[in-house]
């Protein structure tokens, strides 16, 4: 009995036919993939990507008050600041701002110290195209800061 | 190109040697599994479907190095197994890439102890470096494409020198 069941499933490519149907199965539903130059998958609330220092909206005033916390509380010393004082003006301004990318985990302690109200200077951006040919352009100034880093666009 | 085009039948195609070696190096460019760390758990979620890094030709991890391409640094190299990775990346043949990948491999990340090597550029040349800790899937995906950047500027016949200058972002051509 067992032959004869064996043999006609030989015969009528049961077996074939079965892999044959899964595959078709799968055919049409839609690609799980992300096709990612061209789509951008969106990250997480609390996502972390590169460092980034924001200026006040609308008046594009500097919101950095140069307290120097956040290079406190760098776990590897990658931030250096500094600024001075204008005569007739409160705040300090902001001459240099140096962010060794090379070395960042990505902690988020820095933007956590922050202490500037209502909008944080310091923020965990939601970048994180991050290539770079040399290990000098990775040392991010001030500019960079503000506008983010030069990523290259590859959609089309 | 240029003076030649058009003056064949219409089933030719002219371009320069340059241009199709480069081509075919860029689109296939098959990488060498080596995962020392954390990082190589984003390089495997890269290369498996849901980002797919065979839509750039690059899904072909080998295990031995005489048959890569590029050496993707994925993870934190102590002291103990820059020998090795020197060793395996002269193993490959020529020509051959090496992407950085992490914080710990491009500058010894949250170790700056005596066991871990600060940086792997010390013991190999690196192309590009992919910042993050560790990188997103995407990021080593968009490293690669300014690797494949690199790759379609690079001169075979004419063997012309390209170097990144210090500060610059993109390879200029000198001599």
């Amino acid at each position: 009995m067992q032959t004869i069941i064996k043999f006609l499933k030989t015969i009528f490519l049961v077996d074939l036919l079965k892999g044959m149907w899964l595959t078709l199965k799968y055919t049409p539903r839609p690609a799980f993939t992300f096709q990612y130059p061209a789509e951008r998958r969106p990250t997480a609330p609390r996502f972390r990507g590169v460092l980034r220092l924001q200026v006040e909206p609308g008046t594009g005033a500097q919101t950095c008050i140069v307290c120097d916390q956040c290079a406190k509380a760098c776990p590897d010393d990658l931030i250096a600041l500094g600024g001075h004082r204008e005569p007739g003006q409160k705040i300090k301004i902001l001459d240099y701002f140096d962010f060794n990318l090379s070395r960042c985990s990505f902690c988020g302690l820095c933007a956590e110290v922050c202490p500037t109200k209502p909008i944080k200077a310091l923020i965990m951006s939601e970048d994180y195209e991050l290539g770079s040919y040399s290990r000098d352009t990775q040392i991010l100034r001030v500019d960079q800061m503000y506008d983010g880093v030069a990523i290259e666009q590859y959609t089309h | 190109m240029g003076l030649i085009d058009h003056r064949f039948e219409d089933n030719f195609i002219t371009t320069s040697i340059d241009r199709v070696l480069n081509w075919a190096r860029e689109s296939s460019i098959w990488p060498m599994g080596f995962g020392l760390a954390c990082c190589a758990i984003e390089m495997m979620a890269a290369s498996a479907s849901r980002y797919d890094i065979a839509r750039f030709g690059a899904e072909v991890f080998r295990a031995s190095p005489r048959q890569s391409d590029l050496m993707i640094v994925a993870g934190t190299v102590t002291k103990k197994m820059a020998p090795v990775l020197r060793r395996l990346y002269d193993q490959m043949p020529e020509p051959k890439w090496v992407i950085s990948m992490g914080s710990c491999s491009n500058a010894g990340g949250p170790f700056p102890t005596y066991s871990v090597l600060q940086g792997v550029d010390k013991v190999v040349p690196v192309d590009v470096y992919v910042s993050g800790c560790p990188p997103r899937p995407e990021a080593l995906l968009y490293g690669l494409m300014r690797l494949q950047d690199k790759i379609r500027k690079e001169g075979t016949v004419l063997r012309k020198e390209r170097m990144i200058m210090s500060g610059d972002t993109e390879p200029t051509l000198i001599g």
